[in-house]
């Protein structure tokens, strides 16, 4: 599938701003199953420096500052997707065990598993506990394949909670949100991610996009699409595999990825410092993911 | 007197062996080494209360170059407190020394290597050497630093090691500081003082010299610039209140680089500058005080304030380098000692020759049962070093500290190593009265050159503050001491260095300076000379209201009103009630004392202090002294300043006028005449000209009787020090108009309004101009304006009175308006002036805040 996504994300400030450095995850990635095929960032008011470089995550960081007093900053950017879907099914019913998985993680002495072992332990937005570990044990058994067990997990996480914008905010802890049982996607990121960590399993955070489709019938609306958040399990010699909590699904060929990391914190969309500026910014974020079916379209 | 001869004989001071101590001055048979006996004999030899006589001008000495060493739970002495140094340096022989720096050379290129693997292709996780999460999970691993580059052969420029002699004879390292290392300039500054101190002692001792290390220092700072033609070196503190601000700027001095604040440096296009009165200056490498997390708002903690937005981005370009390079901190994690000899195996090919402290890793299940099994007997520390987490001798806890450890270790075993307790080898330490043994630790440091490190020959001797003690560390009041490594023979200096440590790189080009330095000197000028007019104000008050000739009631009124105006503490004596006019005592003694109430003395003097200490580097020691007394004054004032008014209070004011004056004069005599010195002297004279303008309009704009008039211009010229003038140009009674001509028009009086802006004028035109534009900018414009104001003044009219029938407005007392009028209008005139320089050549820049992200989520 090939999408074009349009981002744009806007600051109304209260006082002028003198200066602002930001830093921003907005470059679609390139992955085994996806490739970025052009992709440019328009920023307003216009910007003095930017610069693009590889994190250490492999993700693309697009750093940039504005010298120029302004009272609204207007970030655009927009690129040209190729997504393929992930095929699992396979290993879902007859891939290595859980306990085969865990003994490999312990034993192997390759470099590919010694790195992704980063990914089993805690980060700033991924703390565990027992209460985490014992909600996460339901899913698992020795001799259950190790992606089918996360596939539950997944199916468990969407029963059981309840997506809620008003109930957490990018600062609310994990044990909070799992109190509540409410939260958006980052949130049940976060928690899916504790759950497989804690369970022994290297777990990252992929942040991105996801096409939604209008009702049968409908017009799609402008600005309907949204950013948003799934994550990666490891299974030892079957690599990295993406479940979507939030939607109760294995990725597929409309989840388009701009980065991975540990957590949200490694691959926030958008941070950064401002002078000035004064109290609450006002913010508005519209995504758009358009589906390019026309050949002709193509550029 | 025969006492006295005896008390000589037994000032003898003697420091015995001890068969229950190591100790560094005797072998194990009790014998004295042969590299302490020359040093020891003449110590002890010294006599009690000459070494007491030393120790005091040591006290003095550090005391007047500012050395402090700020403790952060001090709050009662929020100044400093007094860097500690003994007497009695720790010594070693040359051969042993050579045997420490082979093996502190190889540590350094050995956390040299370290580094760039960890930061680079991590061989040593891929391979298995090291446990993934030793480095991946600790917090001084940081991830947006993977990438960044220093030039040259080394990441590591500056790595500091401590080290004890444990009880096999060998030194072995405790700790490796690899961020910030702080005390090569507190050992620099111990040399100094001990070469003023004991200069015969120092002199025949053959001590290896320190100064090659800093040259070595200075040589790497600037070769790490991309920049050749005209390498900008800064030194990056975190501020006046860090705990060892004091040699941030010590070194800043010493090594001829700038010491900056975060606030001073920004990002433009992806490179860093200076805020200089010229404008932004390019900064090409930093050596920084900040800690790794702090440096950079953006990409690090967003929280920090005292970090450049930016920074680690333009450090990723190349466009800046950073040493210690952002993210070394990952080297200080105490659980890489237990794999110390596997990693110089894998990176040098041997195990390493320094011993290190044997380490358990709690992480590693093994070494956690032992740990538990052998809790009593071990050091237990955590892997991320912070101000909270000391190390702990567990054997010297409670029980219930012992268990609350134990289960705080065993929740997360990953993050606690446990070392073992080694009993350091004691020094002989002076604490007054004896020499005492204190357990010693040496602090070392090694910085790259080119091809290879260079190690300071000695370094911070610290001990503990008892005997057998476990913690040695300034923050637990620890005292320090000077190392002696002797020179086997005279020290042929080498012949590629200059001179010996009193070189001093100071870098004649001033307009390299921070703009926020010469803020605080402007600002200096202008607290200092508007606590000097205060205090004259005030003395003059005391001195009239208990003279000899009774003074009017509507007189006293007038002259207390105008210490009110003089210091600005209004409402004050201004249209007070009788009976505070009759008994002025206690708002009096507010006024200098209260150092809450902004204008006090108190406060203005306050303001002195704080703005000499953000511009410390600048000063010299004299005029630190000067500052010191100031602080001695203010101390004792409470209890010099008496509150009965009968009693001559303007006496215990004398001592600041003294210490302020002195201050003046040195500006004049020692200062450097560049930027700084402009705008302090600008400063200064901006306040002494608004003061007279306050005086003039407090004390002649009334219009009074003739006998009360003549009292208000003996005030008038006794506080402003021209009453000596007058009575040797004029004869008879005190005139108004020929008072007012020295006040304000007769420029060959240094304190007259006029000379001020004679002053203002010659310094304002020397001033680095942007552009040349042909309309005067607002600074030339305020000040043109108050010299047409004085140049037009017609004194006669200035002394007009205008009665009250004349008045438009109904006031109360007939006043000489036009004189009101015309201080008005200079007033104004030169706070205009003083709000064009600072909004031209000063940062008025907001603090930073987070981009609040709120993030929409599907």
């Amino acid at each position: 599938m090939r999408f074009r996504v349009k981002h744009v994300t806007e600051y109304e400030y209260q006082e002028r701003v003198a200066q602002c450095y930001n830093l921003a995850f907005l470059v679609p990635r390139n992955t085994d199953r996806q490739q970025c095929l052009d992709s440019h960032i328009h920023i307003e008011p216009f910007s003095a420096w930017s610069s693009r470089n590889e994190d250490y995550f492999g993700n693309t960081a697009f750093h940039f500052e504005i010298q120029a007093p302004h009272e609204r900053l207007v970030i655009t950017s927009e690129s040209e997707v190729n997504v393929d879907t992930q095929n699992a099914a396979q290993r879902l019913d007859f891939g290595i065990s859980y306990a085969q998985a865990l003994e490999l993680l312990a034993t192997s002495r390759t470099t590919e598993i010694r790195e992704v072992k980063e990914f089993l332990l805690t980060s700033p937005a991924v703390k565990l506990n027992d209460d985490i570990t014992a909600y996460a044990k339901a899913s698992f058994s020795p001799n259950r394949p190790v992606l089918s067990c996360v596939r539950e997990l997944t199916s468990r996480i969407y029963e059981d909670f309840k997506y809620d914008p008003e109930a957490t905010s990018v600062a609310t802890p994990l044990e909070e949100v799992f109190a509540k049982k409410a939260g958006v996607c980052q949130d049940f990121a976060h928690f899916e991610i504790a759950c497989l960590r804690a369970m022994g399993l290297p777990a990252r955070y992929v942040s991105g996009y996801i096409e939604t489709l209008p009702p049968p019938g409908e017009e799609k609306l402008l600005g309907s699409d949204a950013s948003h958040a799934w994550i990666a399990v490891y299974s030892p010699s079957e690599g990295w595999y993406e479940f979507d909590p939030t939607n109760d699904k294995l990725a597929a060929d409309q989840h388009i990825i701009t980065a991975w990391g540990r957590d949200y914190f490694d691959v926030t969309p958008l941070k950064g410092v401002i002078f000035g500026g004064g109290e609450s910014p006002k913010l508005n974020v519209s995504v758009d993911v358009t589906r390019i079916e026309d050949a002709a379209e193509l550029i | 007197m025969p006492q006295q001869k005896t008390s000589l004989r037994n000032d003898r001071l003697s420091y015995p062996p001890r068969a229950d101590l190591l100790d560094e001055v005797f072998d194990v048979e009790g014998e004295q080494r042969p590299n302490w006996q020359y040093l020891m004999e003449s110590i002890t030899g010294m006599g009690l209360q000459a070494l007491r006589d030393r120790y005091a001008k040591a006290r003095r000495i550090l005391r007047d170059d500012g050395a402090t060493y700020n403790i952060y739970s001090d709050e009662f002495r929020k100044q400093g407190r007094i860097w500690g140094l003994d007497l009695v340096p720790s010594v070693l022989g040359s051969e042993e020394w050579a045997k420490i720096e082979s093996g502190l050379l190889e540590r350094a290129e050995l956390f040299n290597l370290l580094l760039k693997d960890i930061y680079g292709p991590k061989e040593l996780i891929k391979h298995g050497v090291l446990p993934a999460e030793i480095i991946l999970a600790h917090p001084g691993f940081i991830r947006p630093c993977h990438g960044i580059r220093t030039p040259g052969n080394h990441e590591l420029i500056v790595h500091a090691v401590d080290m004890v002699r444990g009880p096999d004879g060998n030194m072995c390292v405790l700790t490796d500081r690899t961020q910030a290392p702080s005390g090569a300039g507190y050992a620099l500054e111990n040399r100094a003082v001990m070469s003023r101190v004991l200069p015969s002692l120092f002199r025949d001792s053959h001590v290896h010299r320190l100064a090659l290390f800093f040259q070595r220092l200075r040589a790497k700072l600037i070769s790490l610039s991309l920049n050749h033609d005209n390498p900008q070196v800064v030194v990056l503190t975190p501020g006046a209140h860090n705990e060892t601000y004091f040699e941030h700027a010590y070194l800043a001095n010493y090594l001829g680089f700038p010491l900056v604040q975060s606030s001073d440096l920004v990002v433009r296009n992806g490179s860093v500058w200076m805020r200089s009165l010229n404008g932004l200056s390019q900064v090409d490498v930093i050596l920084r005080r900040v800690d790794d997390w702090y440096c950079d708002p953006v990409e690090l903690r967003g929280d920090s304030q005292l970090g450049v937005p930016g920074l680690v981005t333009a450090a990723r370009a190349g466009k800046v380098v950073i040493a210690n390079p952002l993210g070394s901190g990952v080297l200080e994690n105490p659980a890489l000692f237990r794999y110390i000899n596997a990693i110089s195996k894998a990176l040098l090919g041997r195990e390493p020759r320094m011993q290190t402290v044997p380490t358990w890793w709690c992480g590693q299940p093994e070494d956690l049962s032992y740990v538990l099994a052998h809790f009593d007997q071990l050091v237990i520390k955590q892997c991320f070093r912070s101000a909270k987490n000391r190390s702990v001798l567990v054997a010297g806890l409670s029980k219930d500290e012992k268990e609350n450890l134990r289960a705080a270790l065993q929740a997360q075993p990953q993050n606690y190593v446990a070392q073992a307790s080694i009993a350091a080898s004691h020094v002989p330490f002076f604490d007054g009265a004896n020499l005492v043994p204190r357990p010693a630790i040496l602090r070392s440091f090694a910085v790259a050159s080119d091809t290879e490190y260079v190690v300071m020959p000695g370094g911070l001797t610290r001990t503990g503050i008892e005997e057998k003690t476990f913690l040695i560390s300034n923050q637990a009041g620890a005292f320090s001491k000077d190392t002696w490594v002797l020179a086997s023979e005279p020290e042929r200096r080498p012949t590629n260095v200059p001179a010996i440590e009193a070189v001093n790189f100071q870098n004649p080009a001033l307009n390299s300076l921070p703009s926020r330095v010469v803020e605080n000197l402007f600002w200096m000028g202008r607290y200092a000379e508007r606590a000097e007019s205060s205090l004259r104000m005030l003395r003059t008050v005391f001195m009239l209201l208990n003279a000899e000739e009774p003074i009017s009631f509507a007189c006293k009124k007038y002259l207390l009103a105008a210490a009110t105006k003089v210091t600005a503490t209004w409402p004050g004596f201004v249209g007070a009630a009788d009976e505070r006019i009759h008994a002025p005592e206690d708002e009096l003694m507010q006024i200098i004392k209260d150092a809450g109430r902004v204008g006090s003395v108190r406060s203005n003097l306050n303001s002195v202090i704080k703005c000499a200490d953000e511009s410390k580097e600048l000063l010299s020691s004299d005029t630190m002294r000067v500052i010191n007394d100031i602080r001695d004054n203010l101390d004792a004032l409470d209890g010099n300043l008496n509150i009965d008014l009968s009693a001559a209070p303007e006496e215990a004011l004398d001592p600041f006028v003294t210490a302020l004056m002195a201050l003046s004069g040195l500006a004049h005599e020692s200062m450097t005449r560049g930027v700084g010195w402009k705008f302090m002297e600008m400063g200064r004279r901006i306040e002494r000209g608004m003061q007279l303008t306050a005086i003039i309009r407090a004390l002649l704009v009334p219009s009074l009787d003739a006998q009360a008039t003549r009292q208000m211009i003996h005030a008038l010229l006794l506080s402003t020090e021209i009453l000596m003038t007058y009575r040797r140009r004029h004869q008879g009674e005190l005139d108004i108009e020929l008072g007012l001509n020295l006040v304000m028009l007769d420029a060959s009086n240094p304190r007259s309004l006029n000379y001020q802006l004679e002053r203002l004028r010659a310094y304002v035109d020397s001033l680095p101009q942007a552009e040349n534009h042909s309309e005067l900018d607002r600074e030339h414009r305020a000040l043109l304006e108050a010299e047409t104001t004085i140049k037009l003044t017609r004194l006669h009219e200035l002394c007009h009175t205008i009665t009250a029938d004349q008045q438009a407005l109904a006031l109360s007392e007939p006043q000489r308006l036009e004189l009101e009028n015309a201080m008005a209008k200079l007033n104004q005139h030169l706070s205009d002036l003083s709000t064009a320089i600072s909004d031209k050549y000063f940062d008025h820049r907001v603090g930073p805040q987070q981009l609040v992200s709120v993030w929409e989520s599907n």
